[in-house]
């Protein structure tokens, strides 16, 4: 009997220990992949402010909320501004950003003030909006806000964790 | 019997393992263990380049103390590196000297509404109005780091009508 859950504890062992190394390299490459990717962005504005004027209206793009960022299951930081350009678009800016990383973790804007009625996850009920998988859990980052959504009634960042239905963190926002 | 359930095992050792191997890869997939010691960090650029103009560095919003208080409070930095204050949809009551100040947030005057002794402030300058959007220039060696409360005091009573904690944008 031990020998048979020895060789089952080695087999076991040994799936973990090639589990990790290749989630490390998977995570790496994502991270130099996303990192290539704002290099790449940040040449393309450089490369439009020098080619075009059209980059000027921007300069009155204007913060419409902002909030700070608090903990819940996890602790979590920063700040949480939503952006809009000259063009209308609205875009969700953390900025100073830092939660614990997870599997499956989403922003997502919540029809509630700070998710007050529901502390630690979302009740099947409440109304969100999807803004998308967080792109990392340090650091600053952008999410494109759909058209159309009524910020006084989504009052609320949530740094969402959808396996375990957990909430993050959470930011309430209040008009800049 | 103990025998025959340990030859019953070794022999059926790799039935295990078999199906040992899909339920830690489900159970690795679902709680991502290693996620605990590795961060990804971003830094994306901000989706509007401002230049040239003034930037916020800290913001918070206004709490009513001694009278109901509203409004955000801003500190931006000029590109020159000047820092000023702007309060926006701001409303407090009107009163006799009343001042915008910069306290320390362990300020022991905070805890209550009215201060009693010698109080540790920025003076800003008398209150502009008491409604309304507005900027006070602030003093080139203001420690920000230190005085991070927004305080709208009233000199003649000794009262604060509202604060703000300011918090890095």
């Amino acid at each position: 009997m031990v020998r048979g859950w020895k060789a089952v504890l080695a087999v076991a062992g040994l799936a973990v220990l090639g589990a990790i190394p290749s989630a490390t390299l998977a995570q790496d490459n994502m991270q130099s992949d996303s990192m290539k990717k704002d290099d790449a962005m940040q040449d393309g504005m450089k490369h439009d402010a020098m080619k075009h004027d059209d980059m000027a209206p921007d300069k009155n793009a204007k913060a419409l909320f902002t909030g700070t960022f608090h903990g819940k299951v996890h602790s979590t930081s920063g700040r949480a501004t939503v952006y809009q350009g000259t063009d209308g678009k609205r875009i969700l800016r953390l900025t100073h950003f830092k939660t614990s990383n997870g599997p499956d973790v989403h922003v997502v804007l919540v029809a509630t003030r700070d998710a007050k009625d529901d502390a630690n996850s979302l009740s099947g009920n409440t109304e969100r909006i999807e803004l998308g998988k967080l792109k990392g859990n340090e650091g600053d980052q952008n999410y494109e806000l759909p058209e159309n959504i009524d910020l006084g009634k989504f009052q609320t960042v949530s740094i969402y964790c959808e396996r375990f239905n957990a909430i993050f963190g959470a930011a309430a926002l209040a008009k800049f | 019997m103990n025998t025959n359930q340990r030859s019953w095992i070794s022999r059926n050792k790799w039935i295990f393992a078999v199906i040992a191997l899909p339920v830690l890869a489900v159970a690795w997939w679902e709680f991502r263990p290693e996620k605990l010691f590795i961060n990804e960090k971003v830094s994306e650029a901000a989706p509007f380049a401002a230049r040239g103009e003034a930037q916020p560095v800290y913001t918070g919003v206004l709490e009513g103390k001694a009278h109901p208080t509203s409004g955000r409070a801003t500190i931006y930095q000029s590109p020159d590196g000047k820092n000023y204050l702007r309060l926006s949809d701001f409303a407090t009551s009107n009163g006799p000297d009343v001042h915008v100040v910069l306290l320390k947030a362990v300020e022991k005057a905070l805890g209550g509404v009215a201060v009693t002794g010698e109080l540790d402030k920025v003076e800003l300058g008398s209150l502009k109005g008491n409604q309304g959007d507005q900027n006070y220039d602030l003093p080139a060696a203001t420690d920000l780091n230190k005085y991070q409360t927004v305080a709208i005091y009233c000199e003649r009573f000794h009262v604060i009508f509202g604060t703000s904690q300011l918090e890095k944008f």
